[in-house]
């Protein structure tokens, strides 16, 4: 059987952690030996999507060709991580819908908090009027109503947020429970089999 | 100087110091010529975290060791198994290689895959199989093969009620064992020379019911009765032939991680947990189930917990594990409610057991990696903690995975022969494993690095 591949797609404000929590993903993932493309807001709006601009239009022309991309992908058996605000929730079910395995991750942060962090200066720029339609600011943003997992990235390290996305990713069987040898997790030294087989034998001689 | 350090996993002082020292000739000169005393395990009493604490002189917090298997994230299913290689501080013999001595070591857990030393190194009962990468050098694995052939880590299927065989396979283990540390004693260069065996462990759970009085099996005159005490002869006389072996400039240390005691039973930590309203499953297993195997109801479960000769419990926070129920505010206030609820709980007549919970906080001076949330040591380590689930009951006479007959208990052995100095046979008490490193280092004449957690146990210490 082919190979099935998966879309996680990140959303939430700008500054909420969807980027550095998704690079974090990345790694875990592509140490378990799966193919990974991650695509990000900042490197597809210089590429793919350069012409457009942040109107509604052009953000749900951004999140379509997004959508397209990543559908491709998964059917041939990629981890797709998207990282987009995606603001609104009828584009992101459009995606959900053509994507299939689809997973929806919401970076929940208060606006403050990521006014506070505000890496790239933006929110800035927006409250002084120099950016229009910014979503937080001056463009709505619209809440997941059953996104697959939460993080809340004012209270967890971006590791646990990560953790959470993988504990997710396994329990609906899209990436295996166990990491193979080489993963992630330099002290990984054995074979799943092996593994399984000092598992017994410590479960026999009472340790566990 | 030269240093010979015999490793005996699971040796209690009350057989070796008290019970048996009159039977154990070898043994006992070596307490007569130098001093020994009850040593102090690391809480958990358990293999890896213990002699990994006595080899790096860093308690389990600081080597982020809570047990065989350790959570790697906040996922409900995600331990891994301690190998060497998340062993991240030097042991004595990094610091040895490092001072250009010539160091052997043996099956010392965690030690697979075997580390480069400036030596040998053979890796401990962790390891899967014979067919793996056992020895460094890697050539030494050949030697080995040519000497002993398939070399034997640990007893194949250990629970089983054919105790004639696992008794064969325990003798044959040690045998083996003592063969290859007789071969590389006379063969390779050292200057530290330090392994590991694990048959007393194995022979204290397969048959301590045999040989224990006040066990709640034991039945007098059965046909094991002896077992205990003959396999302790013959262990003193396999390190007599090896002390005959050594010349005159030649330091023994005899320790052990952690002690044996009876198990009197078992309690059923998640059946506990699913009783108090903490655990909850989505469907009731058909008989006995593992943990793993279990529905589990995670957004309405609080704690849960494993099983082993002691309870790792873990509680199930909003913002750390995936289905979190607990406020990170109210984490305290549900951890000392279990600890309060868990250390009044009796045996199943409500008499009290004298059951420790601990806070890893408590314990440890550093916490690396991620500890279970509290750490319970049932009955004084007379119980176990048993994780299956399916009893519909609390307390069992029966160990979930077979028949066992002892628990470890919190103080194994050392005895120390240092021939430059008589220790007049004194008992000295307050030793710790935490010590033994910075003594190896001290006997060896280099500096005890300022971030080991033990002191120097000398000869000298002991004399009026």
């Amino acid at each position: 059987m082919k190979e099935q591949g998966f879309t996680v797609w990140f959303t939430g404000l700008p500054s909420s952690g969807k980027t550095t929590v998704a690079k974090l993903l990345e790694k875990e993932l592509r140490a378990r030996g799966l193919k990974v493309e991650r695509l990000d807001g900042d490197i597809v709006r210089r590429s793919l999507s350069k012409d457009l601009g942040f109107t509604k239009e052009d953000r749900d022309k951004n999140i379509e060709r997004v959508t397209f991309v990543a559908k491709l992908l998964t059917r041939n058996g990629v981890a797709v991580l998207t990282s987009f605000i995606s603001p609104y929730r009828e584009k992101r079910d459009q995606a959900r819908e053509e994507i299939g395995r689809f997973v929806e991750v919401y970076a929940k942060c208060p606006v403050e908090v990521c006014m506070r962090r505000d890496p790239k200066g933006l929110f800035e720029k927006a409250l002084a009027g120099e950016i229009e339609n910014f979503t937080g600011i001056s463009d709505p943003y619209e809440e997941p109503l059953n996104p697959e997992v939460v993080i809340e990235t004012d209270r967890e390290r971006p590791q646990e947020s990560a953790a959470k996305v993988i504990a997710k990713l396994e329990e609906l069987g899209y990436i295996p429970k166990v990491a193979p040898e080489g993963g992630v997790y330099p002290d990984r030294v054995y074979s799943r089999e092996e593994e399984k087989a000092i598992d017994e034998r410590l479960r026999a001689l009472g340790y566990i | 100087m030269k240093i010979l350090v015999i490793g005996l996993d699971c040796v209690p002082p009350e057989l070796v110091f008290d019970k048996w020292r009159g039977e154990l000739p070898n043994l006992a000169s070596l307490m007569g010529m130098g001093v020994y005393g009850p040593l102090e395990s690391t809480i958990p009493p358990i293999t890896v975290p213990a002699w990994a604490s006595m080899v790096t002189g860093k308690d389990p917090g600081r080597l982020g060791f809570y047990g065989f298997r350790n959570r790697r994230d906040y996922s409900y299913n995600g331990f891994s198994i301690v190998t060497s290689r998340s062993l991240k501080e030097k042991a004595i013999w990094d610091y040895l290689s490092e001072a250009g001595k010539d160091v052997v070591v043996i099956g010392v857990p965690p030690s697979y895959p075997p580390k480069r030393v400036r030596g040998c190194m053979i890796s401990c009962f962790l390891t899967p199989s014979a067919e793996s990468p056992y020895a460094y050098p890697p050539s030494l694995k050949e030697e080995i093969q040519r000497l002993v052939g398939e070399y034997i880590f640990d007893i194949k299927d250990f629970r089983t009620d054919d105790k004639d065989n696992l008794l064969k396979q325990i003798y044959e283990m040690t045998e083996q064992r003592f063969k290859v540390v007789k071969h590389l004693l006379k063969t390779k260069p050292w200057d530290f020379f330090m392994f590991v065996e694990m048959g007393p462990d194995r022979v204290h759970h397969g048959f301590w019911k045999y040989f224990d009085p006040e066990h709640i099996k034991y039945q007098p005159g059965n046909s094991y009765e002896n077992v205990g005490l003959e396999y302790y002869r013959f262990l003193d006389g396999k390190i007599g032939e090896l002390l005959g072996m050594l010349d005159d400039q030649t330091a023994v240390l005899v320790v052990s991680d952690h002690g044996a005691k009876r198990m009197d039973g078992g309690i059923c930590i998640n059946e506990w947990l699913m009783k108090e309203g903490y655990l909850k499953l989505k469907e009731k297993p058909k008989g006995i189930a593992r943990f793993e195997e279990l529905h589990v109801d995670w957004e309405n479960t609080v704690a849960w917990a494993a099983g082993g000769y002691y309870g790792r419990l873990f509680l199930n926070v909003r913002g750390r594990e995936a289905s979190g129920v607990i406020d990170p505010e109210n984490y305290e206030r549900v951890r000392d409610e279990l600890i309060e609820k868990l250390e009044a709980l009796g045996d199943e007549n409500g008499k009290a057991i004298g059951t420790r919970v601990y806070r890893p906080q408590e314990l440890y001076s550093e916490i690396r990696g991620i500890p279970p949330d509290l750490i319970i040591l049932f009955g004084d380590l007379y119980w176990r903690s048993v994780g299956s689930v399916g009893w519909n009951t609390v307390w069992v006479r029966e160990n979930d995975t077979g028949p066992d007959d002892a628990d470890h208990a919190l103080k194994g052995i050392f005895i120390m022969y240092d021939p430059r100095h008589s220790g007049g046979g004194k008992k000295v008490e307050g030793l710790h494993v935490v010590d033994v490193a910075p003594t190896v280092l001290n006997l060896m004449g280099l500096p005890v690095p300022k971030d080991m957690q033990g002191k120097a146990i000398t000869t000298g210490e002991a004399e009026p």
